[in-house]
């Protein structure tokens, strides 16, 4: 009976330890990102920044490729605002099904190429811009 | 080890191997490396709860490299290594704790510890900090696959004969 006990204990530990851990996550999710004005995206190879590029507005479409160590490709897509994989020679592709991302909640990845492109915010420049004041008229 | 011992272990093998070639063939429902229902773990749970936890390891590692050798890049060997043994060792504790009961709740516990495995493992062999954001997608998709595969094999046990 006691032995019987012991186990029962430790289920109701592991399911409650669980039920917190998947709540957590939840929590994480669901939690809505902070829309910053503008970002920038770094495009990592090997943990290493090879690239970064400035997204907002006025940022011109426009397409380019980034090899990797192995011959392996991905073909990167820039648009106002946002960036994506628009092709890529790994098995799974699952970097181009990542679509184009806009906020910092998740990094586009393409493990298989060892490559990630994150966005960082970039703090409001108009207000850190000189504004031109009255003298100048 | 006996013959029949042996034999047993080489239709594990065979098994978790056909299992895993049928699991690749589905396409990824999310497109977050990594979520995937991990149907071969049902293999390392009955393994698990009918020898033992050598057993078990034996017939992982022999499906891991033989998967590896056919279908497989390197890489993806190191993803499923750090996978399956954090997920085999979990378990191994687990299923002692529980007494060889309610199996879900190992195979939620294997689940996890294997996403978590292969986060870090991602961690390390991109250096990027950025990719630990998919850590609650897998917390949540590996407890819940580990719970589906637990049932599994809750039920194939029963099943099997002794």
């Amino acid at each position: 009976m006691n032995k019987n006990s012991g186990y029962k204990k430790s289920a109701v530990l592991l399911t409650v330890l669980l039920i917190l851990l998947c709540l957590f996550s939840l929590a994480a999710l669901l939690k809505p990102a902070e829309k910053e004005a503008s970002y920038t995206a770094d495009i990592y190879q090997n943990g290493i920044l090879i690239m970064s590029i400035p997204l907002n507005e006025d940022t011109e479409t426009r397409l380019f490729t980034i090899t990797g160590e192995n011959g392996c490709v991905n073909e990167v897509e820039v648009r106002p605002g946002s960036i994506g994989i628009r092709s890529a020679d790994c098995p799974d592709k699952l970097c181009v099904r990542q679509g184009f991302i806009s906020d910092s909640r998740l990094p586009i990845t393409c493990l298989p190429n060892r490559l990630v492109i994150q966005l960082r915010p970039v703090p409001d420049s108009r207000e850190t811009e000189p504004v031109p004041d009255i003298v100048t008229y | 080890m006996n013959i029949k011992k042996l034999t047993l272990l080489a239709l594990f093998t065979t098994a978790s191997l056909a299992v895993y070639v049928i699991e690749s063939a589905i396409p990824p429902l999310v497109p977050i490396p990594g979520i995937k229902l991990g149907l071969a773990n049902i293999v390392t749970l009955v393994l698990l709860r009918r020898f033992s936890a050598r057993d078990a390891l034996l017939v992982l590692f022999c499906r891991i490299f033989l998967s590896a050798l056919l279908f497989g890049q390197a890489l993806s060997l190191l993803y499923s290594l750090a996978g399956g043994m954090a997920s085999l060792a979990v378990m191994a504790g687990v299923m002692a704790l529980l007494q060889k009961k309610l199996l879900f709740l190992t195979g939620a516990s294997g689940g996890l510890a294997h996403n978590l495995g292969q986060l870090f493992t991602a961690w390390i062999i991109t250096a990027t900090p950025g990719v630990l954001a998919y850590l609650p997608f897998l917390v949540l998709s590996g407890i819940i696959t580990g719970i589906f595969t637990g049932f599994c094999a809750h039920f194939l046990d029963r099943y099997l004969p002794s």
